[in-house]
């Protein structure tokens, strides 16, 4: 059997789709949904929501979990927190933190 | 203690270039942990209702909890309790979970963040910046032999929300 690793392309490339960042959003916004709630309010079908939710697990920034009868969606931020390490030195992290921090005070008082 | 009740608020999912054996000994060995978890030595005793604690470099117990599951090098439930003041008491007690999968060559890593009622945000911000850098860590260790040089720190929102609660801190 061949070793069953998402590579960094899979991650980049679910990531390229402005739909399936759309259902990181709503599971960013609340943790452990299912593919109904998750369809809720989404002008997207059903069929189409299923195909992006496997892609996002098949690149791991997706973790399902039975919880009883109900399959539940979670947020994986693990690739995405290997992407800031590979990139991110460890002495700029305080002040990219700053940064944003800034830009979200500032941004708003425009909402 | 109904671990039904509990429903899981941070699940994390790591693929590591390891056997289940070994990750299963670096989650479980203080060992291991001094190197991922921020110089913390967890010591475990590994049967059902065993005591399971994860103590600071000053020799100071910081998490106490008991095992719950422990099925190796499959899974392993146990309670993880901070042992800050009050805090148990106004969030109830947390449980942690691994799961560990043979995905292929490699282990699928899984941990779960479960608690028996609402958690707000604010506080649940602490797992979800602390548990990336320690899984993350961890699999260096076990990959490379080298853990990663991140600095970890409680987030302040999580350390105000539990001020706001009557949570001592440190």
């Amino acid at each position: 059997m061949v070793a069953y690793y998402p590579t960094m392309d899979e991650v980049f490339r679910a990531l390229a789709d402005a739909s399936r960042r759309a259902l990181l959003d709503r599971l960013h916004a609340r943790n452990g949904q299912t593919l109904s709630e998750l369809c809720d309010g989404l002008a997207m079908t059903r069929q189409a929501v299923t195909k992006h939710l496997g892609i996002l697990e098949a690149a791991n920034l997706v973790t399902t979990l039975r919880h009883g009868r109900e399959k539940l969606h979670y947020l994986n931020p693990v690739p995405i927190h290997q992407i800031g390490e590979r990139w991110i030195r460890k002495f700029e992290r305080n002040k990219l933190t700053a940064l944003s921090e800034l830009k979200r005070q500032l941004e708003k008082r425009d909402e | 203690m109904n671990i039904n009740k509990f429903k899981p608020a941070i699940v994390y999912t790591i693929y590591i270039a390891a056997t289940p054996e070994k990750v299963w000994q670096a989650l479980t060995s203080a060992e291991f942990s001094r190197q991922y978890f921020s110089g913390f030595a967890i010591e475990a005793d590994l049967k059902i209702g065993g005591a399971f604690i994860a103590r600071a470099p000053d020799g100071s117990v910081h998490i106490s909890g008991e095992v719950i599951e422990c099925d190796p090098p499959r899974k392993l439930t146990v309670t993880w309790n901070v042992n800050w003041p009050a805090l148990v008491e106004k969030l109830g007690p947390t449980l942690v979970t691994y799961e560990i999968e043979l995905s292929g060559e490699v282990v699928k890593l899984t941990m779960l963040q479960s608690h028996d009622r609402a958690i707000s945000d604010d506080i649940l911000s602490g797992g979800r910046q602390g548990w990336p850098a320690i899984l993350s860590s961890l699999k260096s260790v076990l990959e490379t032999g080298q853990p990663l040089a991140i600095k970890m720190a409680p987030p302040q929102r999580m350390l105000d929300a539990l001020e706001a609660m009557g949570i001592g801190t440190p």
